[in-house]
């Protein structure tokens, strides 16, 4: 059973606070991606649990064991990292074998080991090559490798596909979710890709100026975003925000902005009147956001100029023009004849308006 | 950490700083073989060197001289020759060993060379020159034409220095602006002047910052070329110390210029330094 | 027409300008080699005759003083190349892998003394070998010999580390090393290419080093360097002797330059 546990962890440079106390706990098998923009602490945090870095304040348990003043070669992890830091002077073999010489394993049972890694990584032919003779795919999977044959009670990913191209990234992607299928290992990944985020994630914590400002599941995190940086950080096209007013109309709640007005369905109203907020941010996915009319009982439609057209092959996405934003919406028919500057009328999914403090940027709920 | 630099720092310690300590001490003496008492006697050793015409007029003058003239001529042939060099040419490795000799030949070797060559009886180049009908020069009896040959020597050593570094230097810069300057049709003097050299700036100046403080210390050449001589026409700093501390085996006047010298080298070092530092800061 | 003739004229020109070059660096080292293969009459004449002998050779290598010269200038530069480079490795690993006060006081110190004119301490060094009765000995010479290295060396050994991604330390310290088998196993095989660089020119330079050889040495332990100079500024008319000398001592610069020109590119880029 290995947990790893965080409590209040912080990490300073002199005055300078980069991690202001993260607590998190990631039970056996889990696997954790930390995500957020570069600058977020979410490296540091990786490396604090590495043992790669000193931890300021707070304390981190692996396996029931608290390991703060542990070197890291006695945390019993095992580590990728963005640029592979394969040694260069080793042959793959090498490389994969080093961590258990250093355990003083026997030889027979390292390679046993290693074929093992091999095996599974597809890495056979390339035992005897040197790192600097392989492609960035491969000097990736035998960082993998490298990490399997230890048996470690914790797997680390540090940013690991963000050295790759687009096409080799969403390869390894898929590479990395079935081995972990085959080698379930509590996990902790860290990555500033929301796609990695969402695909790999068992759990996803996203992380903002060394604060944690949610954990949740990928759907969670995307259907009920804690805050409007999380809604905006993950999503592609970015959610849309608009700040609207909140007024009562004929015992209804209605979001109004510069010729916009929209309704609030009445369990959302609800809620915002318990907040007592008038002033809030509405936050719209562009994939809940529809061309033409809505159905009858919708009342949330409104008008704008095209400003661009992105033709996607499979879908179109159209920005347009109202209540003083670029509203972009989704997901429309690739096919639909849209010119620039034509006035055009939409809706919204009334189920998926987010609201946000307009000062906190907490969301309302 | 400590562990790491400590038998640096030790050696350090004992064979460059207390030696400069006891320097330091020897310079406030009277320390000659003739007067073995060693008295101290305060700055005068230092006001005799500032006051001696010869470290004045004819010493500190050499020495800038040879460091502003080598440094420059240098820097110049190793740019010319660096970029002759990135081009591809018949011969180019046979050129890039050749220009590797004054690098790993003694300076000694260097100097003997040159001193044969030119020897005013039998020197191949001097022979030479006469051949052509070129007035004959004596290259190592006068001031000048031997001072000159001290300089020449020296740029023969360290043109290929700036050539290796440079060279290297241009094989690293990125192909885009060279591109987008053919595409502006930049002639090939256009495009030296205004996009290698502010790209070569920093590797320039930390090679003239390092051969600088290395000129002020020239002492093979000379002292094998010349001796300082004639008359003590073509000494520089360190053939001064030299000659005041083993030939006229006053240790106390040598350890004064020997220290004089080291302070003008800390501050010319420490004004480097800080131009250095503001024109990389500019280049970024 | 016309701009075929510009063409081969540039061409021309470029051709000459190339050979120039081959000469100016060729030439004296030539000359050097010729006068050493001459009789003595015909040295002076080096136009006239082609007469060819190695008498030059056998008669230098004969001199005690000599052979004795160029074996210490041998142990000598092989003796300060193991003990700078050890030395000084550990200390451009600190200079690139830590920071503090420490780091940053080490580092002012070996710019500040990299500036001292090598005079300025050789000199009174004479007065400390000498009271020490280590004057003219080997351990008086090859102690400094590793001192003047100690500021460069790190400097250049702190670039070597600083080209290495600490990464891969980092990795072995996750792998079960030590910090000091981080960088023992990791980080000092990859740091080897440049170190081996360093490791030959630090040899020559050695070899070749005059001033301290002059100062800090007299007849019991004679250096390659000033025994050269001996030839030539107190008996300054054997040039036949002198250039076989001299071309014996250039014997390593030789072969550097031709078999190990990638090392000393290297060597010099740093």
């Amino acid at each position: 059973m290995t947990e790893v546990i965080l409590r209040d962890v912080a990490k300073k440079y002199g005055q300078l606070s980069v991690v202001h106390g993260v607590s998190l706990t990631i039970p056996d098998g889990e696997f954790v991606v930390l995500v957020g923009p570069s600058g977020c602490g979410k490296s540091t945090t990786l490396r604090m649990i590495a043992g790669l870095e000193s931890i300021s304040s707070g304390t981190i348990s692996i396996g029931g064991k608290i390991v703060n003043d542990l070197p890291p070669k006695d945390r019993d992890i095992a580590m990728v990292f963005q640029n592979y830091a394969l040694y260069q002077q080793m042959t793959v073999y090498d490389n994969l074998a080093f961590g258990l010489r250093n355990r003083k394993v026997p030889e027979d049972e390292i390679r046993k080991e290693v074929a093992r890694a091999t095996q599974m990584l597809g890495l056979e032919p390339l035992l005897t090559r040197k790192p600097f003779q392989l492609s960035g795919g491969q000097q990736q999977r035998v960082a993998f490798g490298r990490c399997i044959v230890r048996h470690p009670q914790v797997f680390l990913f540090d940013e690991p596909l963000s050295n790759l191209d687009a096409k080799l990234r969403a390869q390894m992607r898929l590479e990395i979710k079935s081995l972990r299928e085959r080698v379930p290992t509590t996990s902790v990944y860290v990555t500033h890709d929301q796609v990695e985020a969402m695909t790999l994630g068992d759990r996803v914590v996203v992380m903002k100026d060394g604060w944690i400002q949610q954990v949740g599941t990928p759907l969670e995190i995307y259907n009920q975003p804690a805050n409007r940086f999380v809604a905006s950080f993950i999503g592609s096209p970015a959610m849309n925000f608009i700040d609207v007013d909140l007024v009562e109309e004929q015992g209804r709640l209605r979001a109004k902005a510069r010729d916009f007005s929209i309704r609030i369905s009445d369990q959302t109203a609800a809620l915002l009147r318990n907040c007592k907020a008038t002033s809030v941010t509405l936050g719209v996915r562009p994939e809940s956001i529809h061309l033409g009319s809505p159905p009858a009982d919708i009342d949330t439609a409104f008008t704008g100029d095209v400003a661009v057209t992105e033709q996607l092959g499979a879908e179109l996405v159209v920005g347009v023009n109202a209540a003083g934003a670029t509203i972009m919406a989704s997901r429309i028919a690739p096919d639909t004849p849209i010119a620039v500057h034509e006035n055009v009328s939409m809706w919204m999914n009334p189920k998926s308006l987010h609201f946000f403090d307009a000062k906190t940027e907490a969301a309302l709920r | 950490m400590l562990l790491l630099i400590a038998p640096a720092a030790v050696v350090l310690v004992c064979f460059q700083i207390i030696p400069i300590l006891v320097g330091m001490n020897a310079s406030f003496r009277d320390w000659s073989l003739v007067n073995p008492l060693k008295t101290w006697v305060g700055l005068s050793q230092y006001v005799a060197v500032f006051t001696d015409p010869v470290f004045l007029k004819i010493v500190l003058p050499n020495t800038f001289i040879l460091m502003v003239s080598s440094v420059s001529v240098s820097l110049v042939l190793g740019l010319g020759l660096a970029s002759l060099l990135n081009k591809s040419f018949f011969g180019r490795p046979l050129v890039r060993t050749v220009i590797l000799l004054p690098l790993t030949i003694a300076p000694v070797i260097t100097a003997t060379m040159i001193r044969w060559s030119f020897n005013d009886q039998f020197g191949v180049i001097t022979t030479f020159l006469a051949y052509l009908g070129l007035p004959e020069v004596a290259w190592l009896s006068d001031r000048w034409p031997s001072f000159t040959l001290v300089i020449l020597t020296d740029i023969w050593i360290w043109a290929p220095w700036f050539t290796i570094i440079l060279l290297a230097a241009l094989q690293g810069l990125p192909p885009e602006q060279f591109e987008a300057a053919k595409i502006d049709a930049a002639t090939p003097w256009r495009t030296f002047i205004h996009v290698t050299l502010p790209m070569l700036r920093p590797v320039i100046t930390v090679c003239v910052l390092i051969r600088s403080i290395d000129a002020f210390r020239t002492f093979d050449q000379v002292y094998i070329l010349t001796g300082g001589g004639p008359a003590r026409s073509t000494e520089v700093f360190s053939v001064y110390v030299y000659v005041q501390a083993f030939v006229n085996l006053d240790f106390g006047r040598g350890a004064a210029a020997a220290g004089a010298g080291a302070i003008i080298m800390l501050l010319v070092g420490v004004g480097l330094y800080r131009l250095v530092n503001r024109t990389m800061v500019r280049s970024r | 027409m016309i701009g075929m003739l510009a063409a081969a004229f540039r061409r021309g020109v470029f051709s000459i300008g190339i050979l120039a070059i081959f000469v100016l660096f060729v030439g004296p080292v030539a000359i050097l080699v010729l006068t050493s293969v001459r009789p003595a009459s015909g040295a002076y004449y080096i136009w006239r005759g082609t007469a060819f002998t190695l008498h030059n050779f056998v008669d230098v290598m004969q001199q005690s003083q000599v052979v004795k010269a160029m074996f210490n200038s041998f142990v000598l530069s092989s003796l300060a190349t193991i003990f700078s480079l050890g030395i000084t490795v550990g200390s451009g690993y600190m200079l690139s892998r830590f920071s503090g006060w420490i780091q940053r006081s080490w580092f002012a110190t070996i710019y500040i003394f990299r500036t001292v004119p090598y005079i300025s301490w050789v000199l009174p060094l004479y007065l400390v070998n000498t009271r020490l009765g280590i004057y003219d000995t080997y351990i008086g010479l090859l102690l400094p010999h590793i001192a003047v290295h100690v500021c460069f060396f790190s400097w250049l050994m702190k670039g070597f580390f600083d080209g290495i991604n600490p990464s891969m330390e980092h990795a072995a310290l996750i792998d079960g090393c030590t910090r000091w088998g981080a960088f023992y196993r990791v980080a000092l095989p990859s740091a080897m290419p440049g170190i081996a660089a360093l490791a030959i020119l630090c040899w020559l330079s050695t070899w070749n080093e005059f001033l301290f050889a002059l100062i800090l040495t007299g007849q019991r332990t004679p250096m390659i360097t000033s025994t050269m100079a001996q030839f030539v500024t107190e008996t300054g008319t054997e040039w036949n002797l002198m250039s076989a000398t001299a071309v014996i001592a250039m014997l390593p610069a030789l072969l550097v330059t031709i078999f190990g020109q990638k090392y000393v590119i290297r060597g010099l880029r740093m």
